[in-house]
């Protein structure tokens, strides 16, 4: 297992408040990691700051095995180097279809003319029906994805990380409106990508973190608190401290 | 009948001379009539040599009428009665019969009709000449503001024989402002007439750092020069600079004229001349030998024309080469008008000195009236940084809003004729009027559009032409007149260069006042806690017991009450017309873009950002307002490149990344 | 489950077929080649009206599909006009001096007659010389090149801009505007070229067709714009009905999720920007010379908004939505502000339509967003849906 993502020092203030603070973090390829951390733990900044939608006042984020800097390049950049990220609130293209959703997620050259021209193949007709059914949309195709439910919209924003095809998966609380079915069901489908991606699950529902079965990280004040298995973190007078109050 | 206002005031004032001198007079010597009698033809036939001798006896005479009417006299309304050659005045020069006043009472004597009289015309030699004696008496008055507006006259007309008269004044006056004014006279009359160059340098040198504009008016003429040619430079001559024809200001082609005019060169032929030429020689179709068709082309008529000129039809023309040669061959200079070089070197070092001072001063009166400039776009900003800025609601009826102001104030004014009163009442009352306006329209409208702003622009745009075009049936689409109080239309002036108009201070006051209470209400009232919250988060603030409803409400009636009273401002020196707020809805959203949008602080930054940038571009090119502000708009653009958030930015999780 | 052009875009040979309709039915009507039902004046409006539903269409693909509330298409369709008025008035002007100078003794030479030219056009302002920016108007190719590359050159370097410091939502509206803005008082100067506030004029006479009568020219003009506005549409519509269509539209909807999908959005925009600015060129080159003239007025940051106003009221996002609000709204401005519209006699008021045409606009503009966002083409929808069910 190398390392893929290297996040050293970094931190980053807003108006004065540090949402993070000398933050250090690291995954290998391939690893499943939980974040959890209570609220303001800066779990969503730590994501920001990895796909580059915010700048870091100071620190280091190197990625890949030539361990060259993230902070230079651009959202889009940094997705087409290979991270992928579903966000808490789930956001797919509401007003297109679920298969129009997933063809513009499919990894295929990202430029303007290349789009005016791309033409469907029938490995993508394959792979968007693979990823349907992964997903549990294949009978959906053709809605339209806004009338889906919350769920499906996690699975679909789930779906079109897939076909993005990353190296990096960051997931922000997939499980959230799931039933306790469809969390299973995630929660394999995440511990299977991690065989061969770096997962990185940011979660509230310890429940769902027990079943990942992963290491896991406890953000807390914009740093890591503790680091280990879960029984390792739940141990750890700190995190009880911060989780139960002083 | 000024001028025989002015010589009833002289006579006035004649008229208190010392009594002794006066009794003395009236004693034994002749009267005015009888001593004009003695030398009638000198005064009916007046010419510039005589007419002194005929002054003299009358100021040796010491009559109190004398100034009445030498004053008359000068201004062309004397009269001469051709029955019996008496002198007379005429109460009315354009009736008929006229009505004749003696001279020396005023009184009616009797009528004439205007074949009767002749009117005696002065030419303005001797006008000259009896306007300088008028002065001397002036001078002479025991009264301080007589002599005052004597110096006054000189100064616009200025004249040789002044100069004697006010060096003798410098002696002997005693009132201290009388004095200031000769002392302040004197350099311009000593520069402009006196025959040596010490003492003109000293005035010269006097105006050291005067940036008045009669300074630079006595100095700048001093430096005038005239281009001159000749074979070489002259040695005797003022010469101000050498000119190289082709690099100076000078083209080589004006060279040459010069050269023609001064009778040193053989004048060009100019090509429509020669196509005259041409046409006038076609035989048979040919021009020296060249088909008249082939004629399209310079070469073919060098060619034509320079057969023409070899068979003797036409004459020769220089060629380029040869002008040059010509040019070449020849000096070109200008020189001072003004022959002594000490004197013009001394003007043109002290006019340096002054251009100096001038330029500082320029720039301060710059700043001032980017100042202005940017209290007018803070005051039309304002309300919009309130609707657009705090609650984040795309209204481009805001410049109507401004308009409506405007009207408001006409309204009132029409009613109201006191414009102080008028514009006391307007003020609250565009308030009101512009503050239902915008609550009626959150209402109504934009209420329903907050979570679609493009949608709100295009609404409030709809809004906009219904609003210009309704203030336009009724009130027409001709510029309507709101009128600033009289104490409001003068202006502030430093010096001459330095001023600055009342109303534009004013409308700095206002600005300044607007700004210190929108920022206590929303930074230390109630109000401007819920404005916050609402704005921040609706939800929470709901939840807190705030009505987003209400405060939505107000904040927008506020913004819009605030663009009301803008508009009364801006309508006491733009024009009020339908249109009036859309000239300022563009300059509007980008002075609260540029400053930074969610606090007045910003808005109040931008505004001074472009007004002073729009002056600075309209100082660099004066003749052309529109470039200026096409200039700006670009920088405007540029600017909003680098920092997308404007100069005052909210950073962070606030500004809704 | 392929898409294609028509199956996203059933309204492509429903369109096509009404507009080849249109066009032979004017063709039938029209003085040059039928019955003279249509007057001439009658046949320019139409076929200016196709271009302005050519400038909607433009607008309704960065607006409705991109979410760019550009208030600076109008300004490029100016541009176009001014491209293309600037071959126009030369190429004209120079047959009239020539004509002029025939009858001299000595024939012209070329300088002259350029000289004559320039004196003719621009002495309106006080100038005599030949502005810089008129350097290839002899030329009809290098100006029809113009006519898509200045539009498509300041908007991309005006988008590269804004886009690149991501200026988004109303500020960008607000910067289009000032662009526009700053546009038109450039060309309200006397002494940049554009001959002030005069503008261009006599564009209706086109050079080389001295002997053909406007009769035919207009006609000319209409097919001219028809063949425009249904390629351009049909373009349209294969563009937006691909990946690249559902790129944009996500655009619009969530920009951010495209941009993590890997996507340059700002490239994506900055094509939608350009082609559009070029397609509002082109269709300003087809309607001025069907106007005659073109001043800065027409370039006022006016002008672009009321084109976002035709977009919403058709109803945008919807390719059919932008034609039929600027056909329908353009022609009952046309009607109404022309002074044929009958007065409306209230009793104790008249409603002239002429002043009163501005206040209904702007107020049905505003029931228009607040009461049917989907615009026009919402109700057609709505009707299209009844019918199948």
């Amino acid at each position: 297992m190398s390392t893929l993502l290297e996040v050293s020092g970094v931190s980053v203030s807003f108006d004065g408040f540090k949402a993070i603070n000398n933050l250090s973090f690291a995954i290998g390829l391939p690893e499943l990691r939980a974040v959890i951390g209570p609220n303001g733990a800066g779990k969503t900044t730590f994501m920001d700051i990895v796909t580059g939608k915010t700048r870091p006042d100071e620190g280091t984020v190197r990625w890949g095995e030539m361990g060259h800097s993230l902070l230079s390049m651009s959202e889009a950049q940094i997705a087409r180097e290979g991270i992928g990220r579903k966000f808490q609130r789930p956001t797919v293209f509401e007003d297109q279809s679920v298969w129009d959703n997933l063809r513009v997620a499919l990894s295929k050259p990202r430029g303007p003319f290349a789009s005016m021209f791309d033409r469907v193949t029938p490995e993508d007709e394959a792979r968007i029906s693979a990823i349907a059914q992964e997903i549990g949309l294949s009978d959906h195709l053709r809605r339209k994805a806004g009338v889906l439910s919350h769920g499906q919209k996690q699975w679909l924003e789930i779906g079109m990380l897939l076909a993005q095809d990353p190296r990096l998966l960051l997931v922000d609380e997939p499980a959230a409106g799931m039933t306790t079915e469809e969390r299973n069901h995630t929660a394999d489908l995440l511990k299977r990508l991690a065989l061969s991606h770096a997962v990185v699950v940011v979660e509230h529902d310890m429940e769902f973190v027990r079943r990942l079965d992963c290491r896991v990280t406890v953000l807390h004040e914009g740093s890591v608190l503790s680091e280990g298995s879960l029984e390792h973190v739940m141990a750890d007078e700190r995190v009880i401290e911060v989780y139960l109050g002083r | 009948m000024i001028r025989l206002a002015i010589a009833a005031l002289v006579g006035v004032v004649l008229s208190l001379l010392p009594p002794g001198k006066a009794a003395a007079q009236e004693a034994g010597g002749p009267d005015l009539q009888s001593i004009l009698q003695q030398n009638a033809e000198l005064v009916a036939d007046a010419s510039r040599r005589t007419v002194q001798d005929v002054l003299d006896i009358l100021i040796e005479s010491g009559l109190p009428e004398v100034p009445a009417f030498l004053a008359t006299w000068q201004a062309r309304e004397l009269y001469q009665r051709e029955s019996d050659g008496l002198f007379f005045y005429v109460e009315d020069p354009d009736a008929d019969p006229l009505t004749l006043l003696d001279i020396t009472s005023g009184e009616a004597v009797g009528t004439a009709g205007s074949r009767e009289v002749a009117q005696l015309r002065p030419n303005r030699g001797v006008q000259g000449v009896i306007a300088a004696a008028l002065v001397q008496f002036q001078l002479g008055s025991d009264d301080p503001a007589e002599r005052l507006s004597a110096l006054a006259s000189i100064e616009s007309d200025p004249d040789e024989s002044h100069l004697a008269i006010l060096r003798d004044m410098m002696e002997t006056e005693t009132d201290a402002d009388v004095r200031r004014r000769v002392e302040a006279l004197l350099p311009a009359l000593v520069i402009a007439f006196a025959d040596e160059d010490a003492p003109r340098i000293e005035a010269i040198q006097s105006l050291a750092g005067n940036v008045s504009l009669s300074a630079r008016a006595t100095l700048n003429p001093l430096l005038a020069t005239t281009l001159e040619v000749a074979e070489a430079l002259p040695e005797d001559r003022n010469v101000a600079a050498q000119i190289r024809p082709g690099r100076d200001a000078l083209s080589v082609d004006d060279a040459y004229a010069m050269l023609v005019d001064a009778g040193l060169a053989p004048p060009l032929i100019p090509r429509s001349e020669r196509v005259d030429v041409l046409a006038a020689n076609i035989l048979d179709g040919r021009v020296g030998g060249v088909p008249v068709a082939e004629l399209n082309t310079e070469d073919a008529r060098d060619r034509a024309y320079a057969a023409l000129v070899e068979a003797g039809l036409a004459d020769p023309a220089p060629t380029e080469a040869e002008v040059a040669e010509a040019v070449r061959s020849y000096v070109f200079y200008e020189v001072y008008r003004e022959s002594s070089a000490a004197v013009t070197t001394a003007a043109r070092e002290t006019l340096e000195g002054i251009e100096t001072r001038v330029g500082f001063y320029r720039v301060l009166d710059l700043s001032l009236d980017g100042l202005s400039l940017a209290s007018i776009y803070f005051l039309a900003a304002i309300g919009l940084a309130i609707t657009f800025g705090v609650m984040g609601v795309i209204n481009m009826a805001h410049g109507e809003f401004i308009m409506i102001g405007a009207y408001t104030g006409y309204v009132v004014q029409s009613v109201v004729a006191n414009e102080t009163l008028s514009i006391a009442i307007a003020i609250p009352l565009a308030f009101a009027v512009t503050f239902a306006g915008g609550v009626a329209m959150e209402r109504l409208v934009i209420r329903w559009l907050y979570h679609r702003p493009l949608e709100t622009l295009l609404a409030t745009f709809g809004i906009s032409i219904a609003l210009q075009q309704i203030v336009r049936l009724v009130f027409g689409a001709l510029t309507q007149p709101l009128t600033p109080p009289d104490w409001l239309a003068g202006s502030v002036s430093l010096n001459d260069v330095v001023s600055i108009s009342s109303i534009r201070i004013a409308i700095f006051i206002l600005g300044a006042i607007f700004f210190v209470l929108l920022w206590l209400i929303l930074n230390r009232t109630r109000l401007g806690l819920e404005v916050r919250a609402v704005t921040q988060n609706p939800a929470m603030a709901a939840s807190m017991g705030i009505n987003p409803d209400r405060i939505n409400m107000l904040t927008f009636g506020l913004g819009s009450g605030i663009a009301g009273i803008a508009g009364v401002a801006i309508g006491l020196f733009a024009q009020v017309v339908p249109d009036l707020g859309a000239n300022y809805i563009v300059q509007s959203f980008m002075t609260v873009v540029v400053g930074g949008v969610g606090n007045i602080f910003g808005t109040l930054v931008g505004a001074t950002m472009i007004g002073s940038l729009q002056k600075a571009i309209e100082f660099l090119n004066p003749s052309n307002t529109l470039a200026a502000q096409t200039y700006m708009i670009l920088f405007v653009i540029l600017f909003i490149q680098f920092r997308p958030r404007g100069i005052v930015a909210l950073r962070g999780r606030a500004a809704g990344d | 489950m392929r898409d294609t052009i028509f199956t996203r875009n059933r309204s492509v040979p429903v369109f096509i077929a009404i507009l080849t309709l249109l066009a032979i039915a004017v063709t039938i009507l029209s003085e040059a080649y039928g019955t003279g039902a249509l007057s001439v004046s009658f046949t320019k409006v139409l076929g200016m009206t196709l271009c302005l539903c050519l400038a909607a269409l433009a607008m309704d693909l960065v607006w409705g599909y991109c979410g760019i509330l550009s208030l600076g298409h109008f300004a490029f369709f100016g541009l176009g006009g001014y491209m293309i008025g600037m071959w126009l008035m030369t190429a004209r002007t120079e047959v009239v001096i020539r004509a002029n100078l025939a009858s001299s003794p000595i024939p012209p030479t070329e300088a002259e007659i350029s000289q004559a030219t320039a004196l003719q056009i621009f002495s309106v302002v006080g100038a005599e010389d030949w502005p810089w920016m008129w350097a290839v108007s002899d030329s009809l190719v290098l100006s029809l090149l113009l006519v898509v590359l200045v539009p498509g050159l300041l908007a991309l370097v005006f988008g590269w801009l804004a886009f690149r410091s991501r200026v988004t939502g109303v500020y960008l509206s607000i910067l289009t505007q000032a662009m526009t803005l700053a546009l038109s008082l450039y060309l309200f100067q006397n002494d940049t070229g554009l001959r002030g506030n005069n503008g261009l004029s006599g564009l209706q006479n086109i050079p080389g067709a001295e002997g053909v009568g406007q009769d035919r020219i207009s006609i000319w003009f209409f097919w001219a714009s028809a063949l425009a506005l249904g390629l351009c549409y049909v373009g349209a519509a294969w563009l937006v009905s691909g990946k690249f269509g559902n790129i944009v539209r996500g655009i619009r909807d969530d920009e951010l999720r495209v941009r993590f999908l890997g996507y340059p959005v700002e490239v994506y925009k900055l094509v939608v920007f350009t082609l559009t600015a070029m397609i509002c060129g082109v269709a300003g080159a087809l309607y001025y010379p069907q106007a005659g003239i073109i001043n800065p007025d027409e370039i006022a940051p006016i002008a672009s908004i009321y084109l976002a106003v035709w977009v919403a009221i058709g109803g945008r996002g919807r390719l059919y939505g932008a034609v039929i609000g600027a056909a329908v709204v353009s022609l009952l401005s046309t009607y109404f502000t022309g002074g044929r519209a009958p007065d409306l006699n209230l009793g104790f008021y008249r409603v002239e339509w002429i002043d009163w045409w501005p206040v209904l606009l702007g107020l049905g503009f505003v029931l228009v967003t607040l009461f049917a966002p989907k615009g026009l083409a919402g109700l057609v929808d709505y009707l299209v849906r009844k019918e199948r069910t």
